[in-house]
């Protein structure tokens, strides 16, 4: 990764609402995923770092510029500094896309593009459109456009200056799910083309450890944790942003084959089954995701039972987490288990104890990424 | 609550027959806007002495006989020209035998009292005279006087496009109050009450079209015989003359057309 | 219709026309900031604006006269600077109908603009668009239907206005008379034939244009 390009500071008060904070927010170039519930101030951070809104006062920069500078002491009107997005060279993509509806596809992409001679601007016009795709669409109207045509025109919009920091507001939270699973790994695959330092908001777990180099958790209205996103993800700072990952496992895999709809995948010696679909055709390398909750315990191995996955474990570590306990074992990888306090002593668990975890085929997720 | 309602209801009923218990009459009288102020003050007598009531519909006499026309309930006629009466009287509108031309007046020039001096109409093709306001020529007798005048020395044409229709005299002398024109064409006696104007020219009697106010009994008047005796207080009476005199009216002695 | 009909229509046309360039910058600006912007005093504004709807055409005159009177604010500055009069000319009649009809314009469009969107506005931010150029790309695009039908409101207004023309302007036959002046003018002279003409005339513009402006105010795009 490489070093930090964009530094924030700065707190938005919502007159009888929540309060926003970005508390030494710094994000290097890649894609940057801010993630978060619904209402935990993602997409208010964006905006804020776009300019569209102004926080009550802290400080944004980026690159070598000062975006923005505000002092909290009411006197001091001087040494105040606000850009606006006009002057902050970025690409912003708003959760409902906000084409133009007045404008074709066409017109759409080269707004921005205004200082630009005529003919530079219609090559990279199309230059954009042929890359995304849109060739046959160049004279509709947005009106006239599926879902993911429209998240397309609306990227190519943001990208066709070329600026220095794209912002996209939850990018694929408008498309129907079929669409979204698809289009995930494209966008991956765009952005990564792109190389544009990238900051991302989502709410979907799935759609964080897919899209985002960085993680950052934000947590009523806060960011709380940031990181790698399997670290983020399996190692939570706090129980707030454990609750907000809800994933207990993850692990790096190696997709062996695919048959039927079903796929082999390695993590490390073991062999675990998964179900193939969302995974592009080409898909290796995986993130193999198994919530703690999925994970059922049993004595003896029953040979016939519907899981797929049996795995031999042994238990390393047991906590007790209110009326639950989280069962740390070992089978060949770390996997996490959530049990009741009752199940425990019912089986008996103790440190050291053999027994086999069981996981069905649907409960391992993979997320593919291309490394 | 109910008491309250009794008392108005009682208090309304009482009005209402008080009403119709006084004998006095209101006469309705359209005249002429010169004569505003004059009328005023000798209406205010004559209320005194009378016990009638005076209702006075001061305006261009030609908007006021196109009223009459119209069906308006006006009991008396007192016109700044002849020609609205004759209109009138042709269409059977006026009691025969109640008209008397009874008085005159002279047209003067006047210009707002800060403005440049004006010796003659002939000035009135200079450059710095650019509006001349004029009662409508139609409509307003003091208007019709004016462009007669002004056809009369042959510069009506040479000045017709500075020329501001007012719909009144009294229109034209607030227009040259407020300064918004150059010059206006009034009555004597409405420059006399006016401050805020100064008379630059009197148009002599010999040049000026002849002005005469007839007054007359309008037909199917509300109150005729009220009305007879306040046009009999208006004509020939000595303190009527003096007071018209007053304002710089000329009183006619002629006897009354038919 | 006489030559003379004609032309009165035709001047009262002209006249409604040019009021109108003056309406569309200022009412323009006003509604915008009206629609978008907050300030201490924004109500007093929003007032003013309105004034001339409900007051009596006349009173609207009377300040109009006061204010563009030979010894009136700005009358007075016309006149010895520019040698410019404007009472009693076809300045005054332009600026009493633009005075009139500025108020049914800003309304149409403040609630047009209102109806636009700032998301479109936002984002054209963020593609480098200064605020005139998304004023003229985005806002006033999207908003057309209602422009369009505040200036065909304006327009017929206009054309009806009376009360403060007669104050400010005057009956001067071809040079300020308009059609409703001249209506009245002539119902005073006893010219009925002459007023029903004219009424007509008047009657259908305005119908018209009314119509068209109902129409492209209803349709949503």
């Amino acid at each position: 990764m490489n070093g930090k390009i964009l530094t924030a500071n700065f707190r938005k008060q919502f007159p009888g609402g929540p309060e926003i904070v970005a508390d030494d927010l710094r994000i290097g170039g890649g894609i940057t995923v801010l993630f978060g519930a619904s209402g935990s101030g993602k997409t208010t951070i964006l905006r804020c770092l776009a300019g569209l809104e102004i926080p009550d006062e802290g400080e944004i920069k980026f690159g070598g510029e000062s975006w923005f500078q505000k002092s909290g002491k009411r006197k001091a009107e001087s040494g105040n500094i606000f850009a606006p997005p006009q002057k902050r060279r970025i690409g912003f993509v708003p959760q409902d896309y906000a084409l133009f509806p007045h404008l074709s596809v066409v017109d759409n992409i080269g707004y921005g593009l205004k200082e630009l001679p005529a003919t530079e601007r219609t090559l990279r016009v199309a230059e954009t459109l042929h890359w995304l795709g849109l060739e046959d669409l160049e004279m509709r109207r947005p009106r006239e456009l599926s879902g993911g045509q429209q998240q397309r025109v609306a990227l190519a919009r943001a990208v066709v200056r070329r600026p220095k920091l794209l912002l996209l507001d939850e990018p694929l939270a408008a498309l129907d799910t079929p669409t979204r699973l698809r289009l995930r790994g494209e966008l991956r695959q765009l952005l990564r083309q792109l190389g544009i330092p990238t900051i991302l908001v989502t709410h979907d777990r799935f759609e964080a450890l897919a899209l985002g180099d960085e993680v950052v958790v934000l947590h009523a209205g806060r960011n709380v944790q940031q990181g790698a996103a399997p670290d983020v993800f399996s190692q939570p700072a706090n129980l707030a942003v454990a609750e907000i990952t809800a994933v207990e496992t993850i692990l790096s895999g190696h997709i062996l084959a695919t048959r039927d709809g079903l796929a082999t995948v390695a993590v490390g010696a073991t062999r675990l089954i998964a179900l193939a679909k969302d995974l592009p055709p080409a898909a290796r390398a995986v993130y193999v995701c198994i919530r703690a909750e999925d994970v059922i315990l049993i004595r003896n191995d029953v040979a016939q039972s519907s899981p797929r996955n049996h795995l031999p474990a042994t238990v390393r570590e047991l906590g007790r987490e209110g009326p639950l306990v989280r069962v740390t074992l070992d089978c060949g990888f770390s996997l996490i288990a959530l049990l009741t306090q009752s199940a425990c002593e019912e089986l008996a668990l103790q440190k050291g104890e053999q027994l086999f975890a069981l996981v069905k085929t649907p409960q391992v997720h993979l997320i593919s990424f291309a490394g | 609550m109910k008491r309250v309602f009794t008392s108005l209801f009682a208090s309304a009923a009482l009005l209402f027959a008080a009403q119709n218990e006084i004998r006095a009459a209101t006469v309705t009288v359209f005249a002429a806007a010169s004569l505003t102020d004059s009328l005023k003050q000798i209406a205010a007598g004559y209320e005194k002495n009378s016990g009638d009531k005076i209702v006075f519909n001061f305006a261009a006499s030609g908007t006021l006989s196109r009223q009459i026309e119209a069906g308006a309930p006006a009991d008396i006629f007192f016109s700044a020209d002849e020609t609205k009466a004759d209109a009138l009287e042709k269409k059977g509108l006026l009691v025969r035998g109640t008209r008397k031309s009874l008085l005159g007046n002279s047209l003067v020039i006047v210009t707002p009292t800060d403005a440049a001096a004006i010796h003659s109409p002939a000035e009135f093709t200079n450059a710095v005279v650019q509006h001349i306001a004029l009662g409508e020529v139609k409509t307003v007798p003091c208007g019709t006087y004016a462009k007669a005048y002004l056809e009369k020395l042959s510069l009506w044409s040479a000045i017709e496009n500075k020329v501001v229709p007012c719909e009144s005299v009294r229109a034209v002398l607030a227009a040259v109050e407020s300064g918004n024109v150059d010059v206006g064409f009034v009555y004597k006696t409405d420059a006399a009450i006016s401050k805020k104007v100064q008379v630059a020219y009197e148009v002599p009697a010999a040049d000026a079209p002849k002005i005469s106010y007839p007054v007359a009994l309008i037909k199917d008047a509300p109150q005729p015989d009220a009305a007879k005796k306040f046009i009999g207080y208006l004509d020939s009476d000595a303190a009527t003359a003096v007071l018209f005199k007053q304002f710089g009216f000329i009183v006619l002695t002629s006897p009354t057309t038919e | 219709m006489s030559g003379v009909e004609w032309q009165l229509v035709g001047f009262s046309l002209r006249m409604a026309l040019t009021s109108l360039l003056l309406i569309l910058p200022v009412g323009l600006a006003l509604a915008w900031w009206l629609a978008r912007k907050n300030w201490p005093g924004k109500a007093l504004v929003e007032t003013l604006v309105s004034l001339p709807l409900v007051l009596p055409p006349v009173v609207t005159g009377l300040l109009l006269l006061q204010l563009f009177g030979r010894r009136g604010l700005v009358g007075s500055w016309l006149h010895s600077t520019l040698d410019c009069d404007v009472v009693f000319t076809w300045r005054a009649v332009v600026i009493a109908l633009a005075a009139m009809s500025l108020p049914l314009f800003v309304r149409a469009v403040r609630t047009a603009f209102e109806e636009v969107d700032v998301k479109f506005e936002q984002l054209a931010r963020t593609l480098g668009a200064g605020e005139w150029r998304v004023f003229f790309t985005i806002t006033l695009p999207l908003a057309k239907r209602g422009v369009l039908a505040g200036t065909l409101l304006a327009f017929a207004r206009a054309l009806g206005e009376f009360g403060a023309t007669i104050m400010v302007a005057g009956n001067i036959p071809g040079r300020t008379t308009t059609l409703p002046v001249a209506i009245y003018q002539a119902v005073e002279n006893g010219e009925d034939a002459h007023a029903w003409t004219l009424a007509g005339v008047s009657a259908v513009i305005a119908f018209a244009a009314v119509f068209i402006s109902e129409k492209l105010l209803r349709r949503k795009t």
